[in-house]
């Protein structure tokens, strides 16, 4: 399908200022969507209060509007400016928000504005949990058990139902603040009390824990010719529990079978079309159970997002650049793939190498805050390396995070030096680590080379964190190979 | 059992294990560690055995089709993908992963620095490791380098490479961090040279080169134990600005108006040593301060703008809010500091961008800090005039001039309207953590308010930042001492005008009435209830003006900050924000919500000037 020309110019909306959840990945998914709508001769119309990011220079769109981006000021610029169409995918949740209550006031419709990108019920489908569960369960695919509630009263009747641990999400809350997990009744009042408060429908959604589950991602694009393709699988190195934007994440997956794979991708497919993403780019996450293979989806943002900016640097492949154009009636078929030039973006990416993403966290800037990990986003940035292997690359990402480490350990960076540390010692360490890596924390990941040092097994390891024995033995044959760098001389 | 074994040394490394050891992703850093031996050591035995990264492509094919792109990564293998063109070349070096303190607004300036040698001619080479980024893709340079900024791996691309210069002033604080050590290596840098930027940096250095150019700095001392910290602080005068000299664990400065409270500080700050001293600056108290962006070419120096802060001393930079043009700034003043930045920039012999911040009191103009390169408010500044800054200074770096540009005689003034940036902060993910603003930053990110008229420009940037004030209602007010001035009272009167109503605690009721401001009488926490904090509960409450009153009854203030953040009640904490507020409010009222584009605002500027 050609590229529409019924539409003359379209209003993208940006993300805001940089908070935690919401930081300059939307700079990247609007500036490039910005350069490709441009580029097909559209007139761009841009918003966004954030003077920091490029997308808001003059020369990225015809008319820039630094202004605050809520439903009123929103409402005057399209007022103003007469948009064909509204674009509403490539500004993070805000600009979804800010769409979405446009759409449902009427001003899209009184100005003749057209969604495109992601139509309005495609949105509710995927961001209202109730209508997702039923989606999820009209195609046969397994989702959290549990429910919606808007009181603590209801929220006790499912605790009662499922028992503990359970999952507390607040609705449309960004970065999922205010949520977490509850082991008792107590900490569960609580976290329903503050959840409650912080979402601004006053609701919480109640799930079954999915704690130590293995979690991935796939993003997946998809246009009106109903082509879908797979960009990218992305495995969380930390188990479900800790949010994806708090994890070490891999690319592409590493621990699963083919079969497992395939029929993770099966379901992609099923839920973009179920959910009606009729244009652009989706990231789905699912949760694995370890123990028996069960697949469950978490969720869906029909939406460019962090994933999305990390998997097109992972592949090559510019998602937000490609969505842009989807949304304007492109088909996958059509739009070549500009590195290869010869293939179209219909091609599914292939990578040979390996990628790892390591957030980075501020915590010390804030008194008396806790920080170990959990459902709610902590991390301030986060760097990315690419290595031929996974050992290569995670060493590189370690040493790009600027946190004065040159690499997994053995960088005279260490709490203890296990190598010189007298045998009566060894135990009491040991032990230090064990307790340590109980919780999910900042630096665990130094950890575990010093619980290999001090005669763990990955067996052990693997109990205590759940993180999946495959990338345990990887670190375990970099500390072997450790010793062997440390008996030689230069 | 492993250990005692291990730390027998059984022979000489071989080129094999140093191999494998690459392959694995060691760092020189970490093997000279696990050796005893320098990293120069490593990196010169590597290079004599021929052990050099290679660099592949990021080709979305896995090589089955031939890829256009180039866009690499390292490794230990042996085809190189990467091809080194006969063109003009520089290298930028990116930011790194975003932090507090150093974030999106230095991936706008290496963009912008591309694009503009991209336009002079130059083949661009990126390298950064943020996957955030707008820099990091493909699209804006010619190569890209997803790389680790670290000594050996840019110093291997620049090998591979061979630049003819690299930009070090664009990616924060990163990549001044290895400036010295590029330049050792004979990697050619371009701009401010390493050494102008150690003179900015050196304490005593500046210091000197200050007192040369007979420019007014806060008096300062360094100390390594607790009696020295408490006789540098006497010497210097009452209240000082602590801070750790080296930063590690990222202990806060803290300021301290008593021998007591630097005994405090000093018992807290464990790992002072010698090496690692504790700085201690005169902390000028009720002075306003300012920042100023300009850009030298060595001749001639740009000033691209003055922003005023809005919160006065005492409050980081990146966290306090600011206005550009200043609003109170005397033309005296103004032309003083102008003359300040454009000496300095020739003593340090600028190419490029600077920034430095000033503090003004009692009419005396006193410079606080001086960074030679990119700053935060670069890309503020460049939105807020119309300039882009950190083009113009690419394009010094290479050896054009402001007058080419005709930029030697621009005026931020001409500007027609009121920028306003406003800090955006995480408090509400970090629940228990103090809300209250310090010499410490913690904002995450930034919003900007422009309109032509003042109090609508703030009013803009409190609504973008998440801080609606509310048009009517009921302010809960509780002032420090120092506040309950005729400068509180005048805000509070105002307000009471705007037709808001009061309550206060004691205290700061007994001063509002005494002022003729009606206020009713509220429980502090402790005192009973329903209290403060009940109100706020109950809705009571639309705006909070609390200003802190130190540590006796912080534990009171936190349980307000947190029930006003808990239920979205606009939360102020400096009086010059309640004086910024009012007028934002008056604005609100007065007029209905305008819309304008960039590029209508710079059109504006364009036909003045």
């Amino acid at each position: 399908m050609p590229k529409r020309t019924d539409i003359k110019s379209i209003l993208i909306i940006g993300s805001g200022p940089i908070v935690i959840g919401q930081a300059c990945e939307f700079d990247y998914s609007g500036t490039q969507s910005c350069r490709a709508l441009r580029q097909e001769g559209y007139r761009i119309i841009l918003v966004n209060s954030n003077p920091a990011t490029i997308m808001t220079d003059p020369e990225f769109a015809d008319a820039t509007y630094v202004e605050p981006i809520t439903p009123e000021f929103v409402e005057r610029i399209i007022e103003k400016e007469r948009p064909d169409a509204v674009l509403p995918t490539m500004g993070g949740q805000t600009a979804l928000n800010t769409a979405v209550a446009l759409a449902e006031s009427g001003v899209l419709e009184k100005f003749g504005v057209e969604l495109i990108g992601a139509k309005l019920d495609a949105i509710r489908k995927a961001e209202d949990r109730e209508l997702f569960k039923a989606a999820m369960d009209r195609i046969g695919l397994q989702s959290a058990r549990g429910g919606f509630v808007n009181s603590l009263e209801e929220a006790f009747k499912i605790a009662e139902s499922i028992g503990f641990p359970l999952i507390i999400r607040p609705s449309f809350t960004l970065g999922g603040t205010g949520g977490g997990t509850a082991y008792n009744i107590e900490e569960f009042e609580e976290k329903v009390v503050h959840g409650l408060t912080a979402s601004p429908i006053h609701q919480v959604l109640i799930e079954e824990s999915v704690i130590g589950w293995k979690e991935y991602e796939l993003e997946v694009m998809r246009d009106l010719k109903d082509n879908v393709v797979i960009i990218c699988s992305i495995e969380n190195f930390d188990p479900m529990g800790v949010h994806t934007g708090d994890s070490i994440t891999v690319a592409p997956a590493q621990t699963l079978t083919d079969k497992e794979y395939q029929t993770m991708r099966d379901a992609a497919r099923k839920i973009i079309r179920e959910i009606g993403v009729e244009t652009g780019g989706s990231n789905i996450q699912f949760a694995v159970n370890p123990r028996d293979g069960r697949l469950i989806v978490i969720e869906m943002n029909p939406r460019v997002s962090r994933s999305s900016a990390l998997a097109s640097k992972a592949t090559g492949f510019p998602i937000a650049k490609i969505a842009a154009r989807l949304a304007v009636g492109y088909t996958l078929d059509e739009i070549p793939n500009d590195i290869t030039r010869l293939t179209p973006a219909s091609f599914e990416p292939t990578i040979d190498y390996c990628v790892v993403k390591i957030p980075r966290w501020d915590f010390e800037k804030f008194k008396g805050v806790d920080d170990t990990l959990g459902v709610q986003m902590k991390s301030v940035g986060e760097a990315m390396a690419i290595g031929r292997t996974f050992k290569e690359a995670l060493q590189k990402a370690l040493r790009s995070l600027e946190q004065g480490r040159f690499g997994l350990g053995a960088d005279g960076k260490d709490p203890v030096e296990v190598r010189s540390l007298p045998e009566t010692e060894r135990a009491e360490w040991r032990k230090r680590v064990l307790d340590r890596l109980k919780k999910p924390k900042p630096g665990n990941i130094f950890l575990l080379r010093l619980g290999f040092q001090l005669g763990c097994t990955v067996d052990e390891l693997h109990a205590l964190t759940a993180i999946d024995p495959w990338f345990l033995y990887n670190i375990k044959q970099l500390v072997d190979f450790e010793d062997e760098l440390a008996s030689v001389t230069i | 059992m492993k250990g005692s074994k291990t730390t027998k040394k059984t022979g000489k490394v071989t080129p094999e294990l140093l191999r494998t050891a690459k392959e694995l992703g060691y760092s020189d850093y970490q093997l000279a560690r696990l050796w005893n031996a320098s990293e120069e050591q490593v990196r010169a035995l590597r290079v004599k055995w021929g052990i050099v990264p290679v660099f592949k492509t990021v080709d979305t094919c896995a090589a089955e089709f031939e890829a256009r792109t180039p866009y690499h990564y390292s490794t230990y293998e042996e085809e190189n993908e990467s091809v080194r063109t006969d063109r003009k070349k520089v290298i930028i070096l990116g930011g790194g992963p975003n932090r507090i303190g150093q974030g999106i607004e230095f991936d706008y300036c290496c963009v912008h620095g591309v694009s503009a040698l991209r336009e002079e001619g130059f083949e661009t080479i990126m390298i950064n490791c943020n996957p955030e980024t707008v820099s990091t893709d493909y699209d804006t340079t010619d190569k890209l380098y997803f790389e680790p900024l670290t000594l050996e791996d840019v110093l291997n691309i620049c090998e591979h490479e061979r630049p003819d210069g690299v930009i070090l002033s664009f990616g924060g604080q990163t990549p001044l961090k290895i400036s010295g050590s590029l330049e050792k290596a004979g990697v050619p840098i371009l701009g401010t040279s390493p050494e102008g930027i150690d003179l900015a940096e050196d304490r005593e250095r500046f210091g000197a080169l200050l007192r040369r150019l007979k420019i007014p700095h806060p008096q300062y001392g360094t100390a390594s134990s607790v009696d020295a910290a408490i006789r540098a602080a006497e010497q210097i005068g009452f209240p000082v600005l602590v801070r750790p000299s080296y930063v590690l664990g990222g202990r806060a400065m803290e300021i301290c108006y008593t021998p007591d409270a630097v005994r405090e500080y000093m018992k807290k700050a464990v790992d002072v040593s010698p090496d690692h001293p504790v700085l201690i600056d005169r902390f000028l108290e009720d002075a306003f301060e300012y920042d100023v962006d300009c850009v030298s070419d060595g001749t001639d120096v740009m000033i691209g703008g003055v922003m005023e802060h809005i919160e006065e001393a005492g409050i980081h930079s990146g966290d306090s809010s600011c206005i550009l043009p200043p609003v109170i700034l005397s033309e005296k003043s103004l032309q003083e500091m102008i003359g300040y930045t454009v000496r300095m920039a020739k003593a340090l012999n600028v190419i490029g961008l600077m920034n430095v911040q000033f503090a003004m009191k009692e009419g005396v103009i006193y410079v606080l800090e001086v960074n030679p390169r990119a700053s935060r408010t670069v890309p503020f500044v460049s939105k807020a005039t119309g300039i882009p800054l950190a083009k113009v200074a690419a394009r010094v770096m290479v050896g054009k001039t402001l007058k080419q540009m005709g930029l030697d005689t621009f005026d931020f003034r001409t500007v027609k309207y009121t920028s306003v940036k406003e800090a955006v902060f995480p408090f509400a993910k970090f629940p228990q953590t103090p809300v209250f603003l310090g010499p410490e930053m913690r904002s995450t990110g930034e919003v900007m308010g422009i309109s032509e008229d003042y109090g609508m420009s703030i009013a803009k940037s409190q609504i973008s930042a998440g801080n609606t004030l509310p048009l009517k209602g009921t302010i809960f007010c509780s002032l420090n001492d120092s506040d309950k001035t005729e400068f509180g009272l005048g805000i509070a009167r105002d307000f009471h005008r705007l037709g808001f109503r009061f309550v206060a605690t004691e205290g700061t009721a007994r001063f509002l009435t005494g002022g003729g401001v009606p206020c009713g009488h509220v429980f502090k926490v402790n005192e009973g209830r329903p209290n403060v904090v009940d109100m706020i509960k109950n809705g009571e409450i639309h705006l909070v003006i609390n200003t802190p009153m130190g540590e006796t009854s912080r534990q009171d203030e936190y349980s307000i900050g947190w029930a006003a953040l808990e239920h979205k009640v606009s939360f102020i904490t400096t009086l010059s924000a309640a004086s910024a507020a009012v007028r934002a409010v008056q604005a609100q009222r007065a007029g209905a919500l305008t819309v304008k584009s960039l590029q209508e605002y710079h059109l504006q500027n364009g036909k003045s000037r």
